[in-house]
């Protein structure tokens, strides 16, 4: 934490810049995700422009963690606490979604069945 | 006594308590949302309807986005502030951050009330109709037809063109169940139309068994009728007995009576579980006694309380009254109640959800709205599933015909609509060529929600036309087109001029009998609507509860400031972290759901 | 730190509190812990009754409650809630569903995390108080407010939750649907009840890690620490991370509720009363389930941790010898606690799952049982060559030994998805949770009860009355789980509200295979109801002695009557308000008996080192 004035009033100007750059990451998120011209992949909404909305929102999140929440002055106990709570998030979320994506499967396939692949079914 | 390092920090952690205590705490919300985020990804990937995608109006939310990130910066400025001991400039920092959650709730509040106020309605075909419920109110034969205009208050009080009007001669209410507001309603509606409801017979309640049979009960009630009918004075009930209660025939209604009513069915009800369990407990001795060592299981079935054990110790039970609509008149009730749906066209019967029984006659109740939105999607979507061409389907649906009394109109702009479409393929053919030059597979097709859903801007466009007179081919057609500036939280069905003046609609009456499911955009609409409340709500909520700590320090820490600036300022940032926190899902938030 | 900031911690300990800000609203860890325990034991014995009731049911079918069981009720809840005085099989389910939400939610997490948490930890660990004095009391305060919604739904008209203690939608969903006002239906209420309690739950999380990490005295090193202190610190990981998505689970149940959205609402959904559901459909029954059980699991280990951690501090004072593995229990506690997150479908094995994913469950459950192991294995080893004292906490210490020996070996079954096909949903598994829960946890509790009563009380409990109470508990609780092994192996299910009557086979020379097998084991259906059933009584010397020894019992000869060593026996007795009346640091390990090189049979962690005896250990400056 930053405790002498000097230190403060640089701070100051690093989150005006953060807040500025964050600004125009929305104003990206938004063109990419509006304009036709800044289409990628398919047209209309697609894997490519998700990865992109994300890609732009974590980096969002990493600056606001970093320089807001003054993580990038911390010790090592915050990170510890953070990196337990992230995993186990995404331990949640990753480990459903695979029990969702290798279903057991009975009866006949038919069109319109999620995964259905006409080329896998075994006759 | 005090509690080391609320202030300082300690050496080896080199975090004061407060701060060990939220990041804590904003592990565990990393784990709340990141619990409905994945909610949502599985909603979506799952959903066995069309996803709505990019149908949120996204300037309030990015607006929010803007307004959200300004009021992370000043909080952080705030915190500096106060570590410089700058008191004033604090403040300043503080009331803005506070002053940007105020917008953001007043934005957010006016996004949920636009969806609040939007009727959706989904037909039995799967068409997907969207727009604005109008005021009905019934004329004198009880007829349902809209109200427009002002002030036109001639039979009654109006109520939203999606209800069930249900013309009730009789209605049965149970005793234990009834529903006090409902109740209340009918009484109410029922008075707005000069009829009453009266008790259909004499109805003696037993709650006691001493009180069963009553001769001399029912020969007084007899006189007491005579008397009444004679001298004009109203019939009602009374007690007699230990615990009964008499309801003369033609007894006013009203839920007082319901409730003395149950408590006597109550009562009645205990005094004769308490006899047949002291009856059936001495069956199940004598069996145990002549079945030494058996189990239950063995000799159960020889175990039965026979109708003579009871014999003048148990009451006949009344659960439930019935009342007669005198005259017989149309009730208006929300579709909600009624529980054996769907009700076919002029059904007799309605079974309400608190066991209320109506008999009567099912009136037409169509929905009627002015539409800003038919979507053909699932329609499309289930025609796929069982390989049939979807356009086929869409064509043939009731929407386009004759059923219809407002087909040539939306025949009219689905002409329109795929002339449309056709200008955006061939656009994007001519941009990004074939993906496969011999099959001539375009290599970027038009979305599924442009070629199927017909949004607000078409019907706009086309409904203006026709109240000018304009024709679709002609020049001033396309200026009739609403600008990106109307309609910040989607269309505007707003007051009547100024509908009447910008922003005519299309008008549907849709018979109830084709209506599967009818909400407004709420949770219960879709999945979608039910994770996006769900999640901008409890991120609502936070912001409120942020701004309502951040505030407290704002208005009330001078007292600290002067004392101990050092935890005041510590106690700031632990709120300036949970309010870049509120932020940060925010940051998530904003993309997913308004942008993808 | 200025004095003014002393003043905002409401406790003046310059002149005597209210009774009401003594008692009711403390914001003192200890009074908090009390409050916490006697609440919980309240709970712990309504829960039981409930299943008394069930009990009867079930040993004998079509058959009116006993009048010394049906005194309780009213003749209006009577004459609504049974038939003919017989148990019907909504009621049943009403108080099974309640029985398990009582006991995991409103009776062992209070009593294990927050009781023995509350009171112990910072005595351990040197401090005065918890970091957040106030928010603790919060805590307590959400606890009752869940309690008492979750009590009150009884008497609603619409009764009580009767979907399970897991809440399954699309059925929790419907349950009590009919009530027109959701927030009055028993279903909605067990949500709000919920809410409530998990917020209960997170907010003492927060404390208790807040308080381990920062507010150790001075020498209390990570590998000092007594390891009732690494447990309840794991368990409140465990409470913190595992919470939020049950709370994300039950806020999405109540809004399907009360705003009828759909998100565990599968399309096409039909009932008998409503026909097909008026609802959006799109939802997803399987993800309540997921999230459910993302909890669930870690649930039980935070019913498990606190109890290893009572008995991990009953053994070594009573063998006079040092915890035996002290790190790798310490390392096993901590796996314990991280793998717990990521076994939890072992919950749903036959909800579809392919073979893959479920290979993965039950790889990492299996793992699990290792860390487990260890830990059991360690405080077995514990006893060799110990010079045992058995008093009675040192009893009930041992005995959880064995008996979730048996709880943690009969798991192991079930861990595997292929077996787990058959013994799903049986008596089996109500076996196997129980042997863990009651004679396990339970056991260990009151293992803690026994021995921290003189430290809470200044006072003994009567021996005679504590030998009365364990032996007959312990056979008891034999006597009533035991047979659920066998009856499930044999392939009776859960929640049959007639103990499988219905099931049996009718004819004398029936092929019906399943109803010969119920036929030949439905016998213990009696047997186990009778074990319950005493098992009640044998808790009523527990009860007398309490009361009793509260006043009357034997005083205390002094501050430290078991000879222990961890930082909780030095303070005076009953420990004041700030704990410690001297400058309390930590010089050495927390189980230093019987050492070689020093003259007593125990070397208290608080001593301070004599100045002309050698340093016993290099005293290592934390790092971090």
């Amino acid at each position: 934490m930053a405790d002498s004035p000097e230190a403060i009033q640089k701070a100051r100007n690093k989150y005006l810049l953060v807040g500025l750059v964050l600004f125009v990451f929305t104003v990206v998120t938004y063109a990419v995700a509006t304009q036709p011209w800044l289409d990628f992949g398919e047209h209309g909404f697609d894997a490519a422009d998700a990865t992109i909305g994300l890609g732009i929102a974590t980096l969002k999140a990493g600056l606001v963690a970093a320089i807001f929440m003054h993580l990038s002055n911390e010790k090592r106990t915050v990170y510890v606490l953070i990196v337990i709570g992230i995993s186990t998030a995404i331990s949640l979320m990753g480990l459903t979604g695979w029990t969702f994506t290798d279903p057991i499967k009975y009866g006949d396939w038919k069109k319109g069945d999620k995964f259905y692949n006409p080329e896998k079914v075994v006759e | 006594m005090e509690i080391p390092f609320t202030v300082t920090a300690r050496k080896d952690t080199g975090l004061f308590n407060a701060k060990v205590g939220i990041w804590l705490f904003l592990a565990s919300e990393v784990m709340l949302f990141g619990g409905l985020f994945s909610g949502y990804v599985f909603l979506r990937i799952y959903a066995d309807y069309p996803w709505p995608e990019r149908t949120l109006p996204v300037l309030p939310g990015l607006i929010n986005t803007f307004v959200l990130i300004g009021s992370s910066v000043t909080v952080v400025f705030a915190w500096a502030s106060l570590k410089m001991r700058q008191w004033r400039r604090f403040q300043v920092f503080m009331s803005l951050t506070i002053a940007c959650a105020g917008v953001f709730l007043i934005l957010k509040g006016i996004e949920y009330k636009a969806k609040w106020e939007h009727q959706a309605v989904r037909m039995d075909d799967f068409a997907v109709i969207e727009g604005h419920t109008h005021k009905a109110e019934l004329d004198e034969k009880g007829h349902m037809h809209v109200a427009h205009g002002h002030g036109e208050e001639e039979h009654g009080t109006r109520f939203w063109a999606n209800r069930l009007i249900f013309k009730t001669e009789a209605a049965s209410f149970s005793l234990v169940r009834a529903y006090e507001p409902w109740v209340d309603t009918m009484l109410e509606q029922a008075k707005e139309r000069h009829a009453e409801l009266v008790a259909s017979e004499d109805v003696f309640l037993y709650g006691h068994p001493a009180d069963y049979p009553a001769p001399e009960v029912e020969r007084k009630a007899a006189e007491q009728k005579l008397i009444g009918e004679h001298k004009n004075s109203k019939p009602s009930q009374h007690r007699f007995g230990k615990n009964s209660l008499y309801v003369a025939k033609g007894t006013p209604l009203n839920y007082r009576l319901l409730e003395k009513a149950r408590g006597v069915f109550v009562a009645g009800r205990a005094g004769n579980a308490k006899v047949r369990t002291r009856v059936l407990r001495s069956k199940w001795d004598v069996a145990h006694a002549e079945h030494p060592g058996k189990p239950n299981w063995e000799i159960a079935d020889r175990v039965k309380i026979e109708p003579a054990d009871l014999a003048g110790k148990v009451v006949g039970l009344t659960p439930a009254l019935s009342f007669d609509l005198k005259p017989a008149i149309p009730l208006v009730l929300k579709r909600s109640w009624i529980r054996n749906r769907p009700l076919a066209a002029g059904a007799e019967k309605a079974s309400l959800r608190d066991d209320t029984s109506l008999t009567g006659h099912l009136e037409d109740s169509p929905i009627a709205l002015a539409v800003d939105a038919v979507d053909f999607r699932f329609m499309a979507m289930k025609a796929e599933e069982a390989d049939k061409n979807p356009m086929t389907v869409i064509e043939r649906s009731w929407i386009f015909s004759e059923k219809n009394a407002h087909a040539e109109d939306f025949k009219k702009v689905w002409e329109l609509h795929k002339k449309r479409i056709k200008k955006v393929e061939e656009h994007l053919v001519d941009k990004y060529g074939y993906k496969d030059e011999a099959k001539k597979i375009p290599d970027r097709v038009p979305t599924e929600t442009e070629r199927y859903r017909i949004g607000w801007k078409d019907l706009v466009q086309y409904a203006r036309a026709q109240k000018m007179g304009v024709e679709p081919g002609q020049k001033e057609f396309a200026k009739l087109r609403p600008t990106m500036t109307e309609g910040f939280a989607g269309p505007n069905h707003k007051n009547k001029e100024y509908t009447e003046e910008l922003h005519p609609f299309l008008e549907l009456e849709i018979p109830h009998q084709k209506v599967s499911l009818e909400s407004k955009f709420t949770p219960k609409w879709n999945t979608y609507y039910a994770i996006y409340f769900t999640l901008t709500g409890l991120h609502g909520l936070h912001v409120v509860g942020g701004a309502i700590v951040l505030s407290y320090y704002l208005f009330f820490s001078k007292g600290l400031y002067r004392r101990n600036p050092e935890w005041l300022a510590n106690r700031v940032e632990v709120g300036g972290l949970f309010w870049h926190f509120v932020d940060l899902v925010w940051i998530f938030l904003f993309p997913i759901l308004y942008l993808m | 730190m200025s004095a003014e900031a002393a003043a905002e911690d409401h406790d003046d300990h310059h002149h005597e509190l209210p009774f009401w800000r003594k008692y009711i609203y403390s914001t003192d860890h200890k009074v908090i812990g009390i409050q916490y325990g006697v609440t919980a034991l309240l709970f712990l014995a309504f829960g039981f009754f409930l299943m008394m009731v069930m009990r009867w049911s079930i040993a004998y079918p079509e058959e009116p409650l006993p009048g010394w069981m049906s005194w309780v009720f009213s003749e209006e809840w009577k004459a609504r809630w049974l038939q003919d005085g017989r148990l019907t099989g909504e009621t049943y389910n009403m108080f099974g569903a309640m029985h398990g939400t009582i006991m995991v939610f409103l009776g062992i997490v209070p009593l294990g995390f927050a009781a023995f948490g509350n009171f112990v930890t910072p005595l351990q660990i040197g401090t005065v108080d918890m970091a957040f004095p106030k928010l603790n009391m919060v805590s307590y305060w959400c606890y009752g407010v869940g309690g008492l919604l979750m009590l009150g739904s009884f008497f609603m008209e619409s009764g009580a939750a009767k979907s399970g203690w897991t809440n399954y939608s699309p059925l929790a969903n419907f349950a009590d649907g009919q009530i027109i006002n959701q927030f009055l239906a028993g279903q909605t209420q067990w949500l709000l009840g919920m809410v409530f309690l998990i917020t209960s739950s997170l907010l003492g999380a927060i404390n208790f890690l807040t308080t381990i990490i920062n507010l150790r005295a001075k020498g209390m090193t990570w590998m000092r620490l007594p390891f009732f202190v690494w447990a309840i610190l794991v368990t409140g990981f465990l409470l913190l991370l595992a919470f939020p998505p049950l709370e994300v689970a039950a806020l999405m149940q109540l809004m399907d509720r009360t705003v009828g959205s759909s998100f565990f609402v599968p399309t096409g959904l039909y009932t008998k009363t409503a026909g097909v559901i008026e609802a959006s459909g799109g939802g997803s029954p399987l993800l309540y389930q997921h999230l459910f059980w993302f909890l669930g699991h870690p649930e039980v280990y935070v019913l498990l941790i606190p109890a290893i951690a009572c008995v991990a501090e009953v053994i070594p004072v009573n063998t006079r010898k040092p915890l035996w593995g002290y790190k790798p229990m310490v390392w096993s506690i901590l796996c314990v606690g991280f793998l717990s997150f990521v076994v939890w479908a072992h919950h749903m094995y036959l909800t579809g799952m392919g073979p893959v994913i479920s290979t993965w469950f039950q790889t990492t459950t299996v793992m699990i049982s290792v860390p487990s192991v260890i830990l059991l294995t360690s405080l077995i080893i514990s006893l060799w060559g110990g010079s045992i004292r058995f008093n009675v906490p040192m009893l009930w210490a041992v005995a959880f030994l064995p008996m979730f020996g048996i709880g943690g070996i009969t798991g192991l079954p079930l861990a595997f998805n292929l077996v787990d096909l058959h013994l799903h949903d049986t008596y089996y598994v109500i076996g196997h949770f129980h042997y863990v829960v009651a004679p396990g946890v339970l056991f260990g509790f009151f293992a803690g009860i026994y021995h921290w009563f003189p430290k809470i009380t200044g006072r003994h409990f009567d021996t005679f009355l504590g030998h009365l109470h364990f032996w007959p508990s312990l056979i008891f609780m034999n006597l009533l789980f035991f047979p659920m092994l066998v009856q499930g192996m044999a392939g009776f299910h859960r929640r049959w509200y007639n103990g499988g009557d219905a099931y049996l086979a009718k004819a004398e020379d029936s092929v019906n295979v399943f109803g010969n097998t119920v036929a030949e084991w439905i016998y213990l259906n009696p047997l186990m109801s009778w074990a319950a059933w005493l098992l009640a009584l044998s808790q009523v010397p527990f009860v007398i002695n309490l009361v009793f020894s509260i006043r009357w019992g034997k005083k205390i000869k002094n501050d430290n009557p078991w000879d222990a060593t961890t930082l909780e026996w030095a303070t005076p007795t009953p420990p004041p308000h700030g704990n410690f009346t001297f400058d309390v640091g930590a010089y050495r390990g927390p189980y230093e008996y019987s050492r070689d090189d020093h003259e007593g049979d125990f070397f208290p962690q608080w001593e301070e080192p004599r100045k002309d005896k050698p340093a016993e250990e290099p005293v290592k400056e934390p790092v971090k």
